[in-house]
C-alpha cells in the first residue's frame, strides 16, 4: 500500500470534507465537515517532505536525518485556530438553535430556515 | 519597527476595554491620530529609501516570519489609519459605541494592518482567520435573528475559504521549502515545470477570489455588508476597507506567481462579469444598504478589470480606485446609517425629501455619489480615466462604458431619495460628530479628485498626466450617461418586473460552497489549457 501516503489521504480528506459542505444542509454537519477538511490539511502538512527513519531535531543524535520541524510547528498553530473556530461556530449555532429553533440552512433570506 | 502597526491597535483596544468609558474615548482618539501620523512618517520613509523589512527573532530574511512594507502596502496602511479616524469620530456618540464594540473595532484594524504588511503565507492565513472571527462578531453584535444568520453564513464561508489558502501554502512549502512571499517569488524563476504550480495557484486564488467577492462567489457579501441591524460604521469598514485586503492579496499573490503564471485575461473577464452582475443585482434592490452592498461587488469588479488590463496606467488607476472607493463607499454607508435611523425605513422608494430634511447629510451623499459615478473633478473620474487610458482597444472601452452606465443607473435610483416631498415634518438635527465625519469624507472625495495628479504622484510615485481635451470629452460622456441613466430608470427600472426578480436571486449556503468548488475546477482547467 505504498500509494496510501499521508499526503494522498490528506488530499482525499480535504475533498471529502468539501463534498460534505456542498451537500449537507444541517448546520452541525457543516461544522463536522469543516473539521474533516481541516484534519486533511493538518495530515498533509505533517507528512510533506517526510523521509523514512528521520528523527526529531532534538538532542545531538546525528546518525539519522532530521525531520523538518517547520510544518509541525505551523500545524500546532493551525490546530489551535481550528479548535477556536469550531468552538465559535458551535456557539453561534447553539445560540441560534435555542433562540429560534433552526437547525438547517434555509433556502433564502426571507424564509430563514425550515424549523426542523 | 513595522510590528507596531499590528500590535499597537490591539493593545490599545485591550486597554480601552479595561478602563472606564469616559477615559477610553479620548484615549482612542489620541491614539488613532498619533497612529495615523506614525503611518505617515513611515510612508515618507518608504518613499525616500525604499521598502522596509522587519524580521522577527533575528533570523535571516526569507526564513524569518517577516513584515514587509513597499509602496503599495504602506499606502494601504496609511489609508486605513486615516479613514479610521473618521470612523471613530462618526460613531463616538452612537449607542453601540461601548467597550465591547470598540475593542473589536480596534482589533480589526490591527489585523487588517497585518494582512497588508505580512510577507509570510502562513501569517496571512492566521490574520485572515482571526479577522473573519472578529468581523463575524461585529456583524452579529446586536444579536438579532437576521444578523446572526448572516454572520453565520459569512463566518463559515470565509473559514472554509481560508482553509483553501492554508492547503495551497502547504503545497508551496512542499515544492520550495519556503513560506515567505518574496523568497518564493525568487525561487519560482528556478522552477522547471510550471505545471507543479497549478494546484497551489488554484487553491490560493479561490481564497482570494472569495475575499474579493468576484462573480460566482459574492453571495456572502451582501448578506454581511448589508445586514440590517449591523451598525453603519461596521458596514462602512467592511465595504470600504476590509474588502480591499482581498484585492491587495490578489496583487501580492499574482506578483508572487508572475514568473510562471499569467492569468490576466481570465481575471479581466471575471472582473467584468462581477461588475455587470453587481449593478444588475443592485438595480433590483429596495433596501438602501443592500443597494450599496451590491454596488461594492460592482466596483470591486471594476478594480479587478483595471488590475488585469496588462497596462501600467490601468494598474495604478485600479490602485487609485481602491483608495477612492474606500472614501466614497464609506461616506455612502455612514450617511445611509443616519438616513435610515432618521426615517425609520430602509426602503429607497419611501425615503423622500432628503435635501429639505437633512441638508448636510444630503450634501455628503451627493458628493459621494458624484464621486462613485465619476463626475468631472471628483476622484472617481480620475481613477476611471486612468483605467480607461490603459487600453486603446475599442471593445474594451465599450465594456468599461457598460460598467459606467450601470453605475450611473443604480445611482440615479439612489438619488431619488434626495428629492420629492418631505412627508415627515421639518429639518432635524443629527449628531454633529457623525455629520462632520461624513462631510469630511465627502469633501475628501472632491479634493482627491481636484488634486488627483499631484496625489497620484505623491502616493504611488506614478506620474499622471490628465489630457485636458480627453478629460473634457469624458465629462461630456458623463453627462450623456446621466441622461441615459435617468431615461433607463424611468423607462424600465421603476416598473420593476424582471429586474426585481433577478435582484432576489441568491445562493444558499450549500450553493455558495458548490460555487466555490466549481470556481476551483474552472481555474484549474483554465490553467491546464494556458500552461
Amino acid at each position: 500500500m505504498d500509494f496510501l501516503t499521508g499526503e494522498i489521504v490528506g488530499i482525499l480528506l480535504f475533498f471529502i470534507g468539501l463534498f460534505g459542505l456542498m451537500t449537507k444542509k444541517t448546520i452541525v454537519k457543516t461544522i463536522m465537515s469543516m473539521s474533516i477538511m481541516e484534519s486533511g490539511i493538518f495530515l498533509f502538512y505533517i507528512t510533506i517532505n517526510y523521509t523514512e527513519g528521520s528523527v526529531p531535531p532534538i538532542g545531538q543524535t546525528s546518525e539519522a536525518a532530521f525531520a523538518d520541524p517547520v510544518p509541525s510547528a505551523l500545524m500546532i498553530t493551525a490546530i489551535v485556530i481550528g479548535i477556536g473556530v469550531t468552538a465559535i461556530g458551535l456557539t453561534m449555532f447553539m445560540h441560534y438553535k435555542q433562540k429560534h429553533g433552526i437547525t438547517h440552512w434555509s433556502r433564502n433570506r426571507n424564509q430563514q430556515g425550515s424549523g426542523h | 519597527m513595522l510590528g507596531i502597526f499590528v500590535l499597537a491597535p490591539i493593545l490599545v483596544g485591550v486597554i480601552a476595554y479595561i478602563i472606564r468609558d469616559q477615559w477610553a474615548k479620548p484615549l482612542l482618539f489620541i491614539f488613532q491620530i498619533g497612529y495615523a501620523a506614525y503611518a505617515f512618517s513611515q510612508f515618507l520613509v518608504v518613499k525616500e529609501s525604499g521598502p522596509l523589512v522587519w524580521n522577527t527573532g533575528g533570523y535571516t530574511d526569507g526564513i524569518a516570519l517577516s513584515l514587509y512594507a513597499d509602496s503599495i502596502s504602506i499606502f494601504m496602511v496609511l489609508m486605513t489609519a486615516v479613514i479610521y479616524i473618521a470612523f471613530l469620530i462618526y460613531s463616538v456618540n452612537a449607542e453601540y459605541f461601548v467597550s465591547k464594540f470598540f475593542f473589536l473595532f480596534m482589533v480589526l484594524q490591527g489585523l487588517m494592518m497585518g494582512l497588508y504588511l505580512s510577507s509570510d503565507l502562513f501569517n496571512i492565513f492566521v490574520f485572515l482567520e482571526v479577522s473573519t472571527v472578529v468581523v463575524a462578531i461585529l456583524i452579529m453584535i446586536n444579536k438579532e435573528k437576521q444578523a446572526i444568520y448572516d454572520g453565520m453564513i459569512y463566518f463559515f464561508v470565509n473559514v472554509i475559504g481560508s482553509s483553501f489558502l492554508l492547503f495551497g501554502a502547504g503545497m508551496i512549502y512542499r515544492t520550495f521549502g519556503l513560506l515567505d512571499i518574496r523568497a518564493v517569488s525568487e525561487a519560482m524563476t528556478l522552477l522547471e515545470g510550471p505545471k507543479a504550480m497549478i494546484l497551489p495557484y488554484g487553491l490560493m486564488m479561490v481564497t482570494v477570489s472569495l475575499k474579493t467577492a468576484v462573480t460566482p462567489l459574492f453571495s456572502w457579501l451582501p448578506k454581511a455588508h448589508g445586514t440590517p441591524s449591523a451598525p453603519p460604521v461596521v458596514s462602512a469598514v467592511l465595504s470600504g476597507l476590509y474588502i480591499k485586503s482581498g484585492v491587495y492579496l490578489f496583487i501580492r499573490f499574482n506578483e508572487m506567481y508572475a514568473p510562471v503564471i499569467d492569468m490576466h485575461q481570465f481575471f479581466f473577464w471575471v472582473g467584468f462579469f462581477t461588475s455587470v452582475i453587481g449593478f444588475i443585482m443592485a438595480l433590483g434592490q429596495h433596501d438602501i444598504k443592500l443597494i450599496l452592498a451590491y454596488h461594492t461587488v460592482s466596483q470591486v469588479g471594476l478594480i479587478m478589470v483595471g488590475l488585469n488590463m496588462a497596462s501600467d496606467y490601468a494598474f495604478w488607476g485600479a490602485v487609485y480606485h481602491i483608495f477612492n472607493h474606500a472614501i466614497f463607499k464609506s461616506t455612502l454607508f455612514l450617511t445611509a446609517g443616519m438616513i435610515y435611523h432618521e426615517y425609520g425605513t430602509r426602503d429607497v422608494y419611501e425615503i423622500r425629501g432628503l435635501i429639505k430634511r437633512m441638508p448636510w447629510v444630503a450634501l455628503a451623499t451627493t458628493f459621494a455619489m458624484l464621486g462613485i459615478t465619476g463626475a468631472p473633478f471628483f476622484n472617481g473620474s480620475i481613477s476611471k480615466y486612468m483605467i480607461a487610458h490603459g487600453t486603446h482597444d475599442y471593445g474594451t472601452t465599450i465594456l468599461l462604458n457598460i460598467i459606467n452606465i450601470g453605475t450611473t443607473m443604480s445611482f440615479v435610483k439612489y438619488a431619488t431619495m434626495l428629492f420629492g416631498e418631505n412627508t415627515k415634518g421639518a429639518r432635524v438635527k443629527s449628531d454633529i460628530y457623525a455629520i462632520g465625519a461624513a462631510l469630511f469624507l465627502g469633501v475628501t472625495s472632491l479634493m482627491t479628485g481636484i488634486f488627483g495628479e499631484a496625489l497620484s504622484e505623491f502616493l504611488f510615485g506614478f506620474e499622471l498626466h490628465v489630457n485636458a481635451s480627453e478629460y473634457t470629452q469624458k465629462g461630456i460622456v458623463y453627462l450623456l450617461m446621466i441622461v441615459a441613466g435617468i431615461g433607463f430608470y424611468n423607462g424600465i427600472i421603476k416598473h420593476g418586473g424582471l429586474i426585481q426578480r433577478i435582484g432576489h436571486i441568491e445562493l444558499t449556503f450549500n450553493g455558495i460552497i458548490t460555487a466555490m468548488a466549481g470556481y476551483f475546477i474552472a481555474l484549474v482547467l483554465c490553467l491546464n489549457i494556458i500552461l
